[in-house]
């Protein structure tokens, strides 16, 4: 057996004394490192919006140089399988094993309303954008902020634009998608129809992921409305819209897509089958606001088309999140979430104000016209924005009557 | 019970189940014949679909694309025999099953690429668009034309496996291969065949779903699940189960949707566990 030499301890004691220095400069690093999640829907239900929405996060960060506060933003991403098992399974995974702080996401509003629950366990803030009222309602917490406006803020601005312009049409048939977000936009398109004398002689509903809606459409003509109006989004919005064309309802009849992506449904359906199509939506590529010029101007040379509201969505929560880091100077959760409440800014669809009480952002929402075949200049020239609304959620319907304490 | 209604979901439930009808023979035969159970049946459809879409983008003619599409899927079927499954017939099931299961990947991938993962629609020909006033409902043209068509093709492919020397050589192969081939019947050809006709089945359902339902690359995994309840509720490799079944299964997605929106995709395996539970061996199964 070999004695240790003075060469040997001096080997030692320098290697022991370079694992000393190196190692806080490691941990130093990785301090500075900030992760970032997006949980998107690479597969289920709303996998094809997974990659776009991804596209929006990413065009965001990088527009910073992936810096904030001096420090390294790390993106990672998530499957959420459109499944809420596997959404609170992997936030928790990327949470625990790769440190992140910052979930934006996930898209289905089941499916976010079980993520919430893990980012007010976990402490860990959270931007989500999408249909139901539950986020910044019934379920509020600290930790959680909804991107997409208001239930009732779409429904208003839907209703009234329509009514305003189709005065005769007061008998509403209903496709509606079955889960968190159909029932909340539901509940507001009725609210805010009683004030225009609107009757609702049919409201079906149908369970996410539908592909055979000829049971829905026969019993919508059935009822002979003076209107059809989708609450449902993505494969079923444009199944839904195709089948009501070949039961030859539109564009006899208007069809309304309450809440819808503005560019992903559109482009899979034909001008004919969009003539007297109404949409409402979050986002229209079309908004006249500085920052949607220069997000679409760069989408469209990045990606060759125009975004639509999915990846509008990434775009524009990891940008909240980002000016209220600025605002906080700081990166750390409770300063970040503070700076968030009450943030008010100019930014993707205009003014945007974060309501502290409830954690919704309250900003405009969008409702266009489709434009018939021959009045489109391009492929993508799909509509006409008609009206942007932002009346807020009146107080009598709030939910969130405490946000808690971090 | 407003009639007009429920005589239009019955008339949805027989053209849908006609759909469902064509896959489930297609499926019946493959999985009868040749034994292997075909995961790749969904996606041959899309391509039918796909095939439809892109003739038609080529040649601007409805009915030629509708020949033509069924016909290239039946194509391509040949192709996956010959080079994939023929090595496999001697191997296990789990073999066969990861084939076809890969098999429908790349398929779906492959469209991706080709066509983009975006999904499209397809108007019905002039001809066939908007509706009819039957007397007792309003119906769109298109779904009776489809109702129609699929019930010929079904009723072509009965007579054939029926009434043809080829059908009797392919009704004896799902009963017993090992005696057709000691009759002297050249069997490779016969599972080629069957592959082949399996796929064209697929192929036209899936062109004639295409201005129904519209095209995008996962369009078959929801039928791929609805042909292999057909198979199951009609009785491994039984033909006239299987448009029984195809039959049953749509007219009960339809009703129910009368009744329970929500539960017209879960009746569809409730049906099948209710069958199952009766007679294990399906409808008009023996094995």
């Amino acid at each position: 057996m070999s004695e240790l030499t003075r060469r040997d301890v001096l080997k030692l004691g320098g290697a022991a004394a370079a694992a000393g220095l190196g190692f806080p400069a490691v941990l130093r690093a990785q301090a500075k490192e900030i992760p970032m999640l997006g949980l998107w829907s690479f597969t289920g239900a709303f996998s094809d919006v997974g990659p776009v929405l991804d596209r929006g996060m990413k065009m965001a960060l990088e527009e910073r140089g992936m810096k904030i506060q001096g420090k390294s933003i790390k993106y990672i991403t998530r499957d959420d399988e459109t499944k809420a098992g596997s959404a609170t399974r992997r936030a928790e995974e990327a949470i625990d094993a790769d440190g992140v702080k910052y979930i934006i996401g996930p898209w289905s509003s089941g499916v976010a309303l079980a993520v919430s629950e893990v980012a007010k366990r976990k402490k860990t803030f959270h931007y989500f954008s999408g249909g139901t009222e539950d986020i910044s309602g019934a379920r509020c917490h600290r930790y959680s902020f909804q991107w997409a406006a208001s239930p009732y803020t779409a429904a208003k601005t839907v209703v009234d634009t329509f009514m305003q312009a189709n005065p005769k049409a007061k008998r509403w048939h209903l496709l509606v998608a079955d889960y968190a977000f159909g029932w909340s936009v539901e509940k507001y398109i009725k609210e805010v129809g009683k004030g225009h004398g609107i009757e609702f002689v049919g409201a079906d509903r149908h369970p996410l992921g539908e592909r055979e809606f000829s049971n829905y459409v026969t019993k919508a003509a059935a009822n002979k409305p003076d209107v059809v109006a989708m609450i449902n989004f993505g494969l079923d919005a444009v199944t839904g819209a195709r089948e009501i064309f070949n039961f030859g309802l539109t564009p006899k009849v208007p069809l309304i897509l309450t809440w819808s992506s503005g560019v992903e449904e559109l482009v899979q359906l034909n001008p004919e089958i969009r003539e007297n199509m109404w949409v409402g939506s979050n986002f229209y590529y079309t908004a006249d606001t500085p920052v949607a010029k220069e997000f679409v101007k760069n989408y469209q040379a990045k990606f060759g088309g125009p975004p639509g509201y999915a990846p509008a969505a990434a775009y524009g929560m990891t940008r909240m999140m980002l000016h209220a880091m600025d605002k906080a100077k700081s990166t750390e959760v409770p300063d970040v979430i503070k700076a968030c409440e009450g943030l008010e800014v100019e930014d993707l669809v205009g003014r945007m104000r974060v309501d502290p009480k409830t954690h919704q952002t309250l900003r405009p929402y969008f409702f266009m016209r489709c434009k018939k075949k021959d009045a489109m200049k391009n492929p993508m020239d799909f509509a006409d924005i008609v009206a942007t609304g932002s009346t807020p959620l009146p107080a009598e319907y709030a939910a969130c009557k405490d946000i808690g304490t971090l | 019970m407003n009639v007009s209604l429920l005589f239009s979901q019955i008339l949805n439930g027989l053209a849908t189940g006609m759909l469902y009808a064509l896959m489930g023979i297609g499926l019946s035969i493959i999985t009868g014949v040749l034994n292997i159970p075909n995961f790749a049946h969904g996606a041959l459809f899309a391509l039918g679909a796909y095939f439809l879409y892109t003739v038609i983008q080529l040649v601007g003619n409805f009915w030629l694309a509708l020949v033509l599409a069924p016909l290239g899927v039946g194509l391509l079927g040949v192709l996956i025999e010959y080079g994939g499954i023929r090595p496999l017939y001697k191997a296990g099931h789990d073999y066969q099953l990861l084939l076809t299961f890969g098999l429908s990947l790349i398929v779906t991938e492959g469209i991706i690429i080709v066509w983009s993962p975006v999904g499209m629609s397809q108007l019905p020909p002039p001809l066939l668009r908007g509706g009819v006033n039957l007397g007792i409902t309003f119906y769109p043209k298109y779904r009776l034309f489809v109702m129609v068509a699929a019930a010929l093709l079904v009723l072509g492919a009965w007579l054939f496996l029926e009434k043809t020397r080829y059908g009797a050589i392919m009704r004896a192969g799902i009963e017993d291969k090992e005696m057709v081939s000691l009759l002297g019947i050249d069997i490779h050809r016969l599972f080629t065949a069957a592959f082949a006709i399996g796929c064209v089945l697929a192929g036209i359902a899936g062109a004639l779903t295409a201005p129904i339902r519209g095209l995008n690359p996962w369009m078959g995994v929801d039928m791929l699940g609805i042909a292999f309840v057909v198979v199951a509720l009609a009785g491994l490799g039984n033909l006239l189960g299987s448009i029984v079944a195809g039959l049953l299964v749509g007219l009960a997605q339809s009703l129910v949707a009368l009744f329970w929106p929500e539960a017209s995709v879960a009746v569809i395996f409730a049906v099948m566990a209710a069958v199952l539970l009766v007679r294990p061996q399906g409808l008009f199964g023996i094995r």
